[in-house]
């Protein structure tokens, strides 16, 4: 599997690469700059590219505005952000395109390298991985009214997982009940949240923005 | 001789006690009856003597910053003067004894013995006669009878003084000189008092000099103000007293230069301003007599005479010059409008701009104060978090980590769960670093400016915001970081206290203006003095100049609105809006 590496921070770009090659990815190309990644993004189109948020030249959100960009030219191209701080403003822009193949992580998460990877194949895979950060305070609130409203607890609860990006078996795993009980909740969900049977992947994805957006 | 010495210095040293004990000005008194001495005692110099009195009282009582210059540096004058007229009157004197001797001071002695009835003048007399003694004199010789007043009157006066100076120029003695009222020690005294006066004189000089100095330096100042606000002013007395001339003497002219005179003492700036006015009342007033002598249909009998200032009017002629004077007047009164009235309006536009600024300079010192205790304030906070926090975790990750070396050879298990927990003890660290940055500045702040990081503030708020943003472009980092801070807290209140449903938040930037206005639909009763968090947002917009004001009457609905005066830095087009 083909991945861009983008952090201007040589130590964690080293450390990524290192680790990604460790578990079994190919690295394509590892960038310090945003206009470099754009460029490595459009040239590699890479399985799956992995970025920093803040990059040089600007030290702003130049990394997400490079990887928006990407995916303006590249459509669905897959990213997973990564930053020292998750704002949820930037997951919905990434997420706006509605094509999936979005991440958005801490850079913390890289210490717990099994989930680490883990969202990385997601990501490639088409699938949405939301740091539980912002899904924590998404749960603080946003519970009054609106579609999730109609959601029950334990629908609640899968949708969050979904969110984090975990798989049915992971949701099952985590909240100890089968496979299947999983699915019959993901299907409850997509049809409270209006979200037409299509291929299951992008319904997830959907369904992760109407709780972003409720 | 002895007796004279013992005199003088007893004298001397009365003089120098009531110096040191009453200051040099009280001198003035005794020179000035010096001045009765010389002259006789008549209105003038007994005016001069109260006038003396009466300035050392004052100088004594009120003006004591004035009274050491002011009367010590007449003083020596005064007496150098007198001194100089006594000599010049002893001199006359000892020219007048020279054939005579001290015959003459005999004939002084007579006193007492006036001829009545008073002689002729001595213009009629054939010629002067020396006598020894008014006794002695032969009777067929004609008396000149001097009744002097003052030693002066005995050398200088024309009547009947002047006729001792003929008698002995003449040398022959034909008429009969009685003096009456002096001695010979009255012409002793003279020399020696004019002496006296013009030793205390030359040595007053340099003293009164260096009191004069002293004077001028302290004086010059307020008559420069004097001069500079009521320069003009002095003009108010004669121009009023020119009412005289137009309208006579009566009680209303004399009390309006009676209330000038006042005016100008008392209120120079406003005696200036009066000047033009009644200057222009004066030549509309000329101009009013002269329309009466004009010519004309309305003309139906001749008008009275009248005056208008030095001009009889009585005629048609005579009114044209008292048109003339009168537009004389009204330039003149023009010409000063805007060098008095003009001028002190100027003046107190001027000093309303140093009030205003005055205030300006108050009000930043307030600001900055509190800008000042506000940094200091969030650094002992970043301070504390980072000691109670990161810090802390930090420290247990490297005690966690040298526990974890020691155990590995031993026990792999209970060293995996120490890495485990060192692990979680990093990931804290981080977090709670994250969480310290926010509050000192938000990323996304730092990254999009104020309008994406209110949208960001709004996604993480319990409440739905409606967002309205017009911000074209970027703002200072402190103005950007004072209004997002202030925007937070205005979100946390309606959050914590309103029980609101929806906040509105409406961001707009024009004319170098930034408002911003959060209004919600909650129960209001807000009030900025009861929590300290609207006061220091106050404070940190008072910085910037900004300002903010809150409406929050019980029930509701609540609206703060702020305002920062600030520039856009950057034009770039990152206005958003939207629902969160």
């Amino acid at each position: 599997m083909q991945v861009v590496v983008a952090e201007d921070l040589f130590l964690l770009r080293d450390g990524l690469t290192r680790l990604l090659s460790a578990h079994g990815f190919q690295i394509a190309a590892a960038v310090d700059t945003a206009p470099r990644l754009l460029r490595a993004l459009l040239e590699h189109r890479p399985d799956v590219a992995v970025v920093d948020v803040r990059m040089p030249p600007g030290f702003a959100d130049d990394g997400l505005q490079a990887a928006l960009e990407a995916r303006r030219q590249v459509p669905g191209l897959p990213v997973l952000l990564l930053s020292q701080y998750v704002e949820e403003l930037y997951a919905r822009e990434m997420l706006a395109d509605q094509m999936g193949g979005v991440g958005y992580l801490l850079k913390d998460r890289v210490f717990t390298d099994n989930q680490f990877v883990d969202a990385i194949r997601t990501v490639a895979g088409g699938g949405t991985v939301l740091d539980p950060e912002v899904v924590t305070k998404l749960v603080g609130r946003r519970s009054h009214d609106g579609p999730i409203a109609r959601l029950s607890v334990r629908e609640r609860e899968v949708l969050e997982l979904m969110a984090e990006g975990r798989s049915n078996t992971a949701i099952a795993q985590q909240l100890f009940v089968t496979e299947k009980a999983v699915s019959k909740h993901t299907t409850s969900i997509f049809t409270k949240l209006g979200l037409a049977a299509s291929e299951d992947d992008n319904r997830r994805v959907l369904a992760v923005l109407a709780y972003l957006n409720s | 001789m002895v007796v004279m010495w013992i005199f003088m210095i007893l004298a001397w040293r009365l003089i120098s006690k009531v110096l040191r004990r009453f200051g040099r000005w009280t001198l003035m008194v005794p020179v000035a009856g010096m001045g009765a001495a010389l002259f006789g005692l008549n209105v003038w110099t007994a005016a001069t003597i109260l006038l003396a009195l009466l300035l050392a009282v004052l100088l004594a009582l009120v003006l004591v910053g004035w009274r050491q210059a002011g009367s010590s540096g007449l003083l020596p004058v005064t007496m150098l003067g007198a001194g100089i007229c006594g000599l010049w009157a002893a001199a006359s004197m000892v020219r007048s004894w020279g054939p005579a001797g001290f015959a003459v001071f005999n004939a002084f002695i007579v006193r007492g013995q006036v001829a009545t009835p008073r002689p002729a003048p001595p213009a009629a007399h054939q010629g002067p006669v020396i006598l020894r003694a008014a006794s002695q004199a032969p009777p067929n010789v004609p008396r000149v009878i001097v009744e002097p007043r003052g030693f002066i009157n005995f050398a200088f006066s024309n009547r009947p003084g002047n006729a001792i100076a003929e008698t002995f120029a003449r040398g022959t003695a034909r008429s009969q000189v009685v003096i009456i009222g002096h001695s010979l020690w009255w012409g002793r005294l003279l020399i020696l008092g004019s002496l006296l006066l013009l030793a205390l004189g030359l040595w007053l000089s340099p003293r009164a000099v260096a009191d004069l100095r002293a004077l001028i330096a302290r004086v010059a100042p307020r008559l420069d103000r004097w001069t500079r606000e009521g320069n003009w002013g002095i003009l108010l007395v004669p121009v009023t007293s020119f009412g005289l001339t137009i309208f006579g003497v009566r009680p209303w002219t004399i009390a309006a230069i009676a209330a000038a005179i006042v005016i100008t003492i008392r209120w120079p700036r406003l005696a200036a301003d009066l000047v033009p006015l009644v200057l222009v009342v004066f030549a509309a007033y000329g101009f009013m007599l002269v329309s009466r002598w004009v010519p004309g249909p309305r003309v139906l009998a001749t008008p009275q005479p009248t005056r208008f200032g030095a001009i009889p009017v009585d005629s048609a002629q005579t009114s044209l010059l008292a048109g003339v004077e009168a537009s004389a007047l009204l330039a003149f009164g023009a010409w000063l409008f805007p060098r008095t009235i003009g001028a002190h309006a100027r003046a107190k536009a001027d000093s309303g701009h140093e009030v205003e600024l005055a205030g300006r300079v108050q009000r930043l010192t307030e600001t900055r104060g509190h800008a000042l205790d506000a940094a200091a304030a969030e650094l002992r906070r970043i301070e504390r978090d980072l000691h109670d926090g990161a810090q802390t975790r930090l420290v247990a990750l490297g005690m966690n980590l040298r526990a974890l070396e020691r155990m590995l050879p031993a026990s792999p298990e209970a060293a995996r769960a120490l890495a485990a927990e060192a692990i979680e003890t990093s990931a804290r660290a981080l977090s709670d670093l994250r969480l310290l940055v926010r509050g000192i500045y938000p990323p996304v702040l730092a990254d999009r400016g104020l309008g994406h990081a209110v949208r960001a503030l709004a996604l993480d708020t319990a409440l739905p915001v409606e967002l309205d943003i017009d911000l074209p472009g970027r703002l200072t980092a402190p103005v950007e970081s004072a209004c997002y801070f202030a925007v937070a807290e205005a979100f946390a209140n309606a959050v914590k206290h309103s029980s609101a449903r929806r906040i509105h938040l409406r961001i707009e930037h024009a004319d170098d203006l930034l408002r911003i206005e959060v209004a919600d639909d909650g129960v209001g009763g807000a009030d900025p003095d009861l929590g300290t968090g609207l006061r220091g947002v106050e404070r940190r917009l008072g910085t910037f100049d900004g300002i903010l004001a809150v409406s929050s009457p019980p029930g509701g609905p609540t609206m703060i609105a702020m305002e920062v005066p600030c520039r856009l830095l950057s034009p770039k087009t990152s206005s958003c809006s939207g629902t969160g």
